[in-house]
């Protein structure tokens, strides 16, 4: 068989594309009205994607500044949003077969808690949820969790291998047949069959069980994103699925590859990660038709607010001193995403692009890949990364909702089914089977 | 024209797999409801079906008596209150499957960050249409330290304060935005008006939090807040901040005792009577005649062991092994508790008064959790009921069940139509939200002008 892509849709509502929002045709609501996510995750399981995909941010983006003065933007479209976690546990209950991965962060959360609502939503779903383990990239969430500054990155970074370790510990609490719920006798579970973590660590002192038996695909899908050193060291050794952004072909054939080692090297198998940049698809009938479309979205772009989030990756060097219209200048390491920042550095470099170009770069899909084409543009296009070994799929990106996932759920679907490169049906009920990832033995099964 | 008689509130209290220690061995019941959500949607639905005000989910995070079996007690093998489905992420799904019932999950201000809580709450607003209420605890049982890092449980007094000050927190930054701060316009680029997005800056003793919350204003204003403390502090805090209280009474006269205190405590919050529903917990055991219904009860006590129901109630012995004393002996003193005080009183109260020995006090403990057992056909249950509501010891009652789903269909096909026959329980829901159900109002936005 030939092998076969991943889809993950990111539902990043009201849109990725900073002025998407502004699309005649985009519902803003799309960000807290419920039904349109039921709407919008059925569309996707229509379609047999692989999972939806929710992010997480513990703030309204750029508060830190607003409160020290800076002046309201309120042109912005992502200010607020269903809790995602929460939302995940309500589509369990009207979805069957698509997988449902939400963000959680590290740095604000405790353990145990996410250890139970993930395995909770396992048991609800009948085995499709998954965690995106991060750690908080933004400032803004600091100012609520009691601290002045954010925390730095490596700290982040050894906090949350931390956590994982205590999450998927707690995890393996219980062996799947350790309940025995017995009326004859009273015993309730099999005591041998109950394992304490008794962690002791720098971050946390856990002793767990876990109050959630084993779920029913072992444990949820663990996926995860960062891509500086240690982000890829901790997503080899723990990571079923890898969140990505990679440009071209050759560095996504880089990336996995390196990934993929270094996977080798923790005993896993090449296979046991699913890695899927992220890609935002502008489909129209025809290649120009598609044209139109991306150059009618830039058209609704806000310079000073892609300046913000450009802003956001330089870190301590104020981008708008500089001509808007000029070079990017140097820039000095940033505590927020290492990765990102390195990726647009060389792609200004690359093309010789103005800080406004970066900027609007940056507003149109947040670094991600942008492909406007037709169907049959996008399918090659697709075809292309999977034979060459650049990605077992993507992240699909959308710059409003929800037109944009409609288009491609109806257009772009059909087109991979018909090569032959993309399921029919769902392999199965879980999200495991449908990623084609193995199922974990528990630890302390011998 | 007469004025209609006061309706009662319900609440069902779905502590699955049973209230009773051995309710779960029962020929009929289902003890996977613990973790099958498909039970949970039957249960739900048939409350629904039955117009309660709001099915509830009690919680703790840890496994109860872990600690004790971290010490190697393998006896407690026969505790079914083990593992469970987060009540949080429970009821967010339960809200997909029904319409007009209020879903109420408890989340402790112990082991949580306000603005996660305040952020969680209010999403699981929205998704339901306005029916969520906020159980806010403290944590009491000492085996959820071990999973934060606490090798000893957190002290009475600190919690609370923690508490305190958590509501603050929450209910501010629910109040972030205003009801009609988003404007969409696609024209002009504006999202939302600027004048209507407020920010808390809370510096507390406890927490710094900023704000503001990520979440657009309720549905019906804010979630509603439950609580369930019976100390001095606690009946001061719900007099403050709660929409809904429930409590642990047996007794007609200390039940109107604890009514008329919280009530009279809100006037000092500039709050009416009424905005506080009283709602004691009540364990129906229904039977055709009384008799029938005692004969059940009985049944139930006879699958409880004596040695299960004292590691029970060494929960609210302050520390002390109860193994030690004689079973047909009195109830010792007890130690002060550092987890549930009113409870432990309570037991203390009733064993004193009715000269039982340590046997008959642990296995009603193990019987009741503390509530209120009712053994009795349907009308004999809806007399006490209705007394309560008249004489002012309750508006309403939490339903608590021995084991599922049984002696929930029965009270549901049985004790509901008999409410409402004397007309004082609806026979359809007011509105959409938990508020309307409630008879509550909706809260102003405290920065709105």
């Amino acid at each position: 068989m030939k092998p076969q892509l991943h889809f993950g849709a990111f539902l990043y509502t009201p849109g990725t594309h900073s002025a998407g929002w502004r699309h005649p045709d985009a519902e803003p609501r799309t960000d807290m009205h419920f039904p349109y996510y039921v709407e919008m995750t059925r569309t996707a399981e229509r379609g047999k994607l692989d999972t939806i995909f929710l992010q997480d941010t513990a703030a309204i983006g750029g508060s830190g500044g607003l409160d020290g003065g800076s002046p309201y933007r309120p042109s912005q479209g992502r200010q607020v949003h269903l809790e995602p976690v929460s939302l995940i546990a309500a589509l369990a209950a009207v979805t069957s077969h698509i997988g449902l991965i939400s963000t959680a962060t590290t740095t604000y959360n405790e353990p145990y808690n996410i250890a139970r609502r993930f395995a909770t939503i396992d048991h609800i779903s009948g085995g499709r949820a998954g965690w995106n383990l991060v750690t908080s990239q933004v400032e803004d969430e600091a100012g609520n969790f009691g601290l002045d500054r954010h925390v730095d990155h490596a700290k982040r970074y050894a906090r949350a291998i931390e956590f994982y370790d205590v999450v998927a510990g707690l995890w393996d609490s219980w062996e799947a047949d350790a309940f025995l719920r017995d009326k004859a006798s009273g015993i309730w579970f099999d005591f041998d069959k109950m394992h304490f973590l008794h962690h002791r660590g720098e971050h946390f002192s856990v002793r767990g069980p876990l109050n959630v038996s084993r779920t029913p695909q072992g444990r949820p899908v663990v996926a995860q994103a960062g891509s500086s050193d240690i982000g890829r060291d901790l997503a080899a050794r723990s990571a079923d699925l890898v969140f990505t952004a990679q440009v071209t072909v050759a560095e996504g054939r880089s990336f996995s590859t390196d990934l993929r080692d270094r996977a080798e090297r923790y005993g896993r198998g090449r296979d046991d990660i699913k890695i899927l940049p992220g890609l935002m698809p502008i489909v129209g009938r025809t290649d120009a038709e598609a044209r139109e479309r991306f150059e009618q979205l830039q058209g609704l772009i806000d310079d000073s607010l892609a300046m913000r989030a450009l802003a956001r990756l330089t870190g301590e060097l104020d981008i708008t001193q500089f001509p808007i219209d000029g070079p990017l200048p140097p820039l000095p390491p940033s505590n927020a995403a290492k990765a990102r920042q390195q990726l647009i550095v060389e792609l200004a470099r690359k093309e010789n692009l103005t800080i406004r170009q970066v900027a609007r770069y940056l507003g149109t899909a947040q670094g991600h890949r942008v492909l406007h084409g037709s169907a049959k543009t996008i399918a090659d296009s697709m075809e292309e990364w999977l034979i060459a070994g650049a990605c077992d799929g993507f992240n699909l990106l959308f710059p409003w909702f929800p037109g944009p996932l409609n288009d491609f759920v109806d257009l772009v679907v059909p087109e991979l089914q018909r090569r032959g490169i993309f399921r029919t049906e769902y392999e199965g009920r879980t999200l495991r089977e449908n990623l084609g990832v193995p199922v974990p033995v528990n630890r302390y099964v011998t | 024209m007469s004025k209609p008689p006061r309706q009662l509130k319900l609440g069902a209290f779905f502590s699955t797999p049973g209230n009773h220690l051995a309710g779960w061995r029962h020929p009929d019941a289902v003890p996977e409801v613990d973790m099958d959500f498909r039970e949970y949607v039957r249960l739900a639905q048939t409350a629904e079906r039955g117009c309660f005000d709001m099915i509830f989910f009690q919680d703790t995070v840890a496994v109860a008596g872990s600690r004790a079996m971290a010490r190697g007690q393998r006896n407690l093998a026969r505790l079914n209150r083990i593992v469970k489905l987060e009540p949080t992420a429970l009821i967010t799904a339960l809200s997909t499957v029904t319409t007009h019932i209020g879903l109420v999950a408890t989340a402790t201000a112990t082991f949580n960050e306000p603005y996660n809580i305040a952020r969680r709450f209010l999403s699981m607003d929205h998704i339901s249409g306005g029916r969520i209420g906020w159980n806010l605890v403290t944590s009491q049982i000492e085996d959820e330290g071990g999973n934060f890092g606490f090798d000893d449980h957190v002290d009475h007094a600190l919690r609370y304060e923690r508490a305190i000050e958590f509501y603050e927190v929450v209910a501010g930054l629910w109040d972030s935005w205003e009801d009609d701060a988003f404007l969409h316009d696609k024209a002009t680029g504006i999202y939302y008006d600027t004048d209507k997005l407020h920010f808390l800056r809370h510096k507390g003793r406890f927490f710094d939090v900023r704000g503001p919350l990520n979440v657009s204003r309720s549905p019906q204003g804010r979630p509603v807040v439950a609580q369930a403390g019976s100390s001095e502090t606690g009946r001061e805090l719900a007099a403050r901040t709660a929409d809904v209280v429930f409590t642990a009474q047996t007794e007609l006269a200390d039940a109107r005792d604890f009514y008329a205190d919280v009530k009279g405590r809100t006037a000092r919050y500039g709050r009416s009577p009424d905005a506080v529903k009283i709602m004691p917990g009540i364990t129906p055991v229904i039977g055709r005649t009384q008799s029938e219904a005692r004969e059940k009860y009985d049944f139930l006590q006879s699958m409880l062991p004596d040695d299960l129901a004292l590691e029970a109630l060494t929960r609210l012995s302050g520390g002390l092994d109860l193994r030690q004393f004689p079973l047909d002996g009195p109830l010792p003193d007890l130690p002060p508790t550092n987890s549930a005080k009113a409870r432990q009183q309570l037991l203390i109260d009733l064993a004193r008064r009715e000269n039982l020995t340590l046997r008959q006090v642990a296995r009603h403990a193990s019987a009741a959790n503390g509530h209120r057992v009712l053994v009795g056909t349907a009308e004999w249950i809806a007399d006490e009921m209705q007394e309560w509501l008249v004489k002012d010891a309750a508006d309403g009652f939490n339903i608590i069940c021995n084991y599922y789903p049984g002696p929930f269909d029965d009270f549901t096909n049985l004790v509901v139509p008999e409410l409402q026959r004397r007309g004082i329980f609806r026979t359809r829901y007011e509105g959409k939200t938990l508020r309307d159900s409630l008879g509550l109002e909706v809260p102003r936005n405290r920065y709105a002008r």
